[in-house]
């Protein structure tokens, strides 16, 4: 038995996913929750197990294998962490009856207890129903038949929350955005994009877009934006502390939101928002609940944001200057948490001082080292 | 599958083929390449050309170098990897990216010219003609190729062989494409030279994402710190406090580093061990490796499992096999290559290197070139293996002394459009191919090469006397030309002065002249002249050039004018030809009496067309009165 959840974790499609994720050929933090997602719904549909731990160790080591294949996209692990929660939530409710409901009721009485890491009592063996026998040593197949439907549904509804996440992030601009406003961002993210976008049938306002060196991302996000109708000024990154002044929001995207609050974010979010705070202006960030990741960087380790070729900033066409300096080209930028006024999820509005709550909720404590 | 008995890419793909592994089109490409080129974009224009044009076989991947075509000395960050000893002249059309040309550049001797056959420019308007190209050696191949190379069974190597073949062959009709990467990465470790700069270009992640942090192909995880720096991540590394590690090095796990050690812009692979006060710069250090206190390593290849003792010095260049104990105490020389005994017997040069270096009995030290005695080998060897050449290939050796340069093309394409004009006749020994210069100094005709052009002209004769003889048919003659120009590889020019000159010989000279005289030229050029346009690359102003320098050499002098008039008869040449020929400088002889003569000849001949035209004028307008 201890050999299964190696295998799983080497099946074809597991292989294949890691593997495109090594070569970042798949990158973005939606695109590989999403791509995640199938591959675990197709584990899960294979998977033999007769217990919930084998399940749950079959996904780990899956999860395992694909996180270590791309440790910079937080996203993989995040997706995994949810469907083990999916998982463990629908097992508690279809073994027992009641689970343990009254804890989710707030009072402070229970406050110091919610701060603690939960416990989940799951090797509770009370065969609330007769269809569900774990170990059954006649039939070992008929707990995994009777789970996999429930299961399903829980992937299902995993999958529908990505589906649905730029919606459910913009149902809320126009709250956010008023009319006259003028709002700085960066970069091309999908979902300040739809936000901006959804904004704009309710108010009027001006968006003024930095083209993000050296991926120029803030090009493709102005073009886009203007073709909705909404007025768009394209800047350079290094006018953004100059324009300041006249900014009233810096609304960003993300790549990870880390339990401290911070963020790792496209490169030149920390200059906006170390000029927004130099002025006070609130920095907004929108992004999917998929990216909040159980992670502190308390060590600001350098490798994390994930250096690229450097030829995007100083090609060779730069000839022998090349060989004389050394180049760096990081993806993201490390953003702290009081940089940060809010985050917008698909959950709610948070500010930076709660993220970990939105953890605790949405993943379990053993997860968090895959 | 390895295959043992295989010595060179041509090798390999024979074997292919005689095994059938190949069914279908496949990309081919080095074991030794690091690469980030998406190749599936490649794949696709290569299937689309296919369909398209059926003989298209290759797609050849090449990487700009920076500069464009500027001065491209040495190129600057992936550039570093172009290596100075083994570079390529691609001739390119700028529409089609149809490679026309290949000719491979060594470091040295310099090349200074590249012949470019003159046809390219007849066929494609547009060219270009690049050496800032890198060859990546990846290169999509089709069903035919492993059968072309089994056809040609001395094709050894690729590029050289292969393509070079393929291109001037007027026989195989087999097309080449280039695909010109604008960014990517792609590089050869060929040498130890390339070793280092790849190895540097991937630590300062110009290959990213294959860079140590990640995709490391053995599963190794290493840490990527500031500046470059890959340390280990299993927590296994010992660095002491005031050790040093610079920037682009990278230390392998449970390796240890103590007090006051450098690794400077180094590569220490795992169980290492480097001890106090010692400086490693620009060095690649294997596996389980020790190195004492104090030592000096620079620019060097140390192997596994070596042993380097306290206060050794490794200057640059050297190359340390697997096991070889060393020191302590010890002083090497620059470019010094040693390895641990084999089954070799010993010879006195080995004792003799072994007291001079001060190392153990059981290393052996290999020989290595003598700078003093190169001057006098020179010319024994040719090409690649030319030792001066394998300097380029050597890791840190800037081969400053070779005054190696590469200005780049000083032609422009306003003169490369000019060389299909007439002008260009006039270079005497080259008339076919047009120069394009590489360097100001002119390269000097090689005495091998006319050896092979007189066995070349013989073999020509007696072919045609054979077929003058047998009566063989037009096309028959035709095609044992061309396998004969094939077989001495010489320029479609030779071989045309040849059949000229043999029929000039084959008109018999009738005592008298006269009408008889006049016949027998009919006879020969009508039943021959058309051999003249069939062995490819007819002009016709080239012939009437030809036979000029013919007659004045032959004793068939005085027939020049009848048998031009023959030529004209017979449709081989046309008025305007001679004109074009009457134009030219070189025609008028430039003192030579005799070529004086022809030309003279010749201008009575265009003195006749104009008569006649008027003739007809006249007659026209006498007819239209």
């Amino acid at each position: 038995m201890a050999s299964k959840p190696q295998a799983a974790a080497n099946q074809r499609f597991v292989e294949e996913l890691a593997s495109r994720l090594r070569r970042r050929q798949i990158v973005g933090s939606r695109a590989t929750a999403l791509e995640t997602l199938l591959v675990l719904r197709q584990v899960v549909s294979k998977a033999r197990f007769s217990n919930i731990e084998q399940l749950v160790e079959i996904i780990r080591s899956v999860g395992r294998r694909l996180v270590e294949a791309q440790p910079k996209e937080h996203s993989v692990g995040n997706t995994v962490r949810k469907v083990l929660h999916h998982i463990r939530e629908e097992y508690h409710t279809a073994t027992e009856n009641a689970p343990s409901s009254s804890t989710r009721k707030f009072s402070i009485a229970q406050f110091v207890r919610q701060g603690q890491p939960r416990r989940n009592p799951v090797v509770v063996k009370s065969e609330g129903k007769p269809t569900l026998k774990e170990n059954d040593p006649d039939d070992p197949d008929s707990f995994a038949r009777g789970l996999k439907p429930v299961l399903m549904e829980a992937i299902q509804d995993v999958f529908d929350e990505l589906e649905t996440v730029y919606d459910n992030i913009s149902k809320n601009a126009k709250d956010h955005i008023h009319s006259d406003e003028i709002i700085l961002t960066l970069g091309m993210s999908k979902t300040v994009e739809s936000f901006l976008k959804t904004a704009s049938h309710h108010r009027n306002y001006t968006v003024i877009v930095a083209e993000t060196a050296p991926s120029y991302g803030g090009r493709a996000m102005a073009q886009s934006l203007s073709a909705a109708g909404i007025s768009t000024f394209l800047v350079p990154d290094s006018s953004i502390y100059a324009l300041m002044s006249r900014v009233n929001k810096v609304i960003l995207g993300a790549h990870a939101i880390l339990a401290n609050g911070g963020m790792f974010a496209t490169t030149g979010s920390l200059l906006a928002a170390t000029a927004a705070h130099s002025y006070s202006t609130p920095v907004v960030v929108c992004a999917g609940q998929f990216k909040v990741t159980p992670l502190w960087n308390l060590y600001h380790e350098y490798g994390a944001l994930d250096f690229g070729d450097p030829s995007a900033v100083l090609g060779f066409d730069e000839g022998d200057l090349v060989n004389k300096v050394d180049v760096v080209n990081p993806y993201y930028d490390y953003v702290r948490p009081e940089l940060v006024d809010a985050y917008i999820t698909n959950y709610g509005d948070h500010p930076p001082s709660s993220i970990y709550r939105l953890i605790k909720e949405s993943y379990d404590d053993e997860d968090i080292d895959l | 599958m390895t295959a043992k008995e295989t010595f060179s890419p041509g090798d390999a793909l024979r074997d292919v083929y005689t095994r059938g592994l190949v069914t279908g089109d496949f990309v081919l490409v080095h074991g030794d390449l690091v690469s980030n080129i998406r190749v599936d974009e490649v794949v696709r224009v290569h299937k689309e050309r296919k369909k398209v044009d059926r003989d298209a076989i290759m797609t050849i991947v090449v990487k700009e170098c920076g500069g464009g075509g500027r001065v491209v000395k040495e190129c600057g960050g992936g550039g570093r990897t172009r290596s100075k000893g083994d570079s390529s002249v691609f001739v390119l059309d700028s529409e089609t990216s149809e490679c026309l040309h290949y000719e491979s550049v060594i470091g040295y001797p310099p090349k200074t010219l590249t012949k470019i056959p003159r046809e390219i420019f007849v066929e494609h308007p547009d060219v270009e003609i690049r050496n800032d190209l890198i060859d990546c050696g990846i290169d999509i191949c089709s069903v035919e190729v492993p059968s072309l190379f089994q056809d040609n069974f001395d094709y050894l190597d690729l590029r050289r062989d292969f393509v070079h073949g393929v291109l001037t062959s007027d026989l195989l009709m087999k097309n080449i494409y280039c695909y010109v990467a604008k960014d990517g990465y792609a590089a050869r470790v060929q040498d130890t030279k390339s070793y280092d700069a790849i190895s540097k270009d991937i630590l300062s992640r110009w290959a990213f994402p294959l860079v140590p942090d990640n995709n490391h192909p053995s599963g190794h995880i290493y840490e990527h710190r500031r500046g470059n720096k890959y340390i280990a991540r299993d927590n296994s590394v010992v660095l002491a406090r005031t050790s040093k590690i610079g920037n682009n090095s990278l230390v392998g796990s449970s390796t240890q580093v103590y007090e006051n050690a450098q690794i400077l812009s180094s590569v220490i692979g795992r169980n290492c061990v480097i001890g106090p006060h010692t400086v490693i710069e620009n060095a690649y250090i294997f596996d389980n490796t020790k190195v004492g206190a104090g030592c000096l390593i620079e620019k060097s290849i140390i192997g596994a499992g070596v042993s380097v003792g306290n206060d050794t010095k490794i200057p640059k260049g050297c190359l340390i096999g697997d096991g070889v104990t060393l020191g302590p105490g010890l002083q090497l020389e620059p470019f010094e290559r040693l390895s641990k005994k084999s089954e070799r017997a010993d010879d006195e040069d080995q004792v003799a290197a072994q007291a001079r270096l001060g190392v153990d009995e059981g290393i052996i030290v290999w020989s290595r070139p003598n700078p003093t005695d190169e001057d006098s080998d020179e010319d024994d060897e040719e090409g690649v293996e030319n030792s001066k050449n394998q300097r380029f290939l050597r890791i840190g050796d800037d081969a400053e002394d070779l005054h190696f340069s590469d200005p780049g093309s000083e032609s422009s394409d306003g003169e490369e459009d000019s060389s299909d004009d007439d002008s260009d006749l006039n270079l005497g020994n080259l008339p076919t191919s047009s120069v394009t210069s590489l360097d100001t100094a002119t390269i000097a005709v090689h005495s091998s090469e006319l050896v092979a052009e007189k066995e070349f002209r013989h073999e020509v004769n007696l072919s045609l006397e054979r077929a003058f003889a047998e009566g063989h048919s037009l096309e028959n003659a035709a095609v044992e030309l061309k396998t004969l120009r094939m077989a001495s590889n010489v320029p479609i020019a030779r071989v045309r002065e040849a059949v000229i000159a043999a029929i000039v010989e084959r008109i018999p000279i009738v005592e008298g002249g006269g009408i008889p005289q006049r016949k027998e030229i009919a006879n020969v050029i009508g039943r021959w002249g058309p051999l003249i346009g069939r062995i490819g690359g007819f002009d016709a102003v080239e012939t009437i050039s030809e036979l000029q320098a013919h007659c004045t050499t032959s004793s068939r002098f005085p027939l020049f004018g009848q048998i031009l008039a023959a030529l004209y008869q017979d449709d081989i040449v046309e008025e305007d030809d001679i004109r074009a020929w009457h134009r030219l400088p070189s025609s008028q002889g430039g003192g030579n009496e005799e070529m004086k003569k022809c030309w003279l000849i010749g201008g009575r001949m265009i003195e006749q067309f104009d008569e006649q035209e008027s003739d007809d004028q006249d007659d026209n307008e006498d007819e239209s009165e």
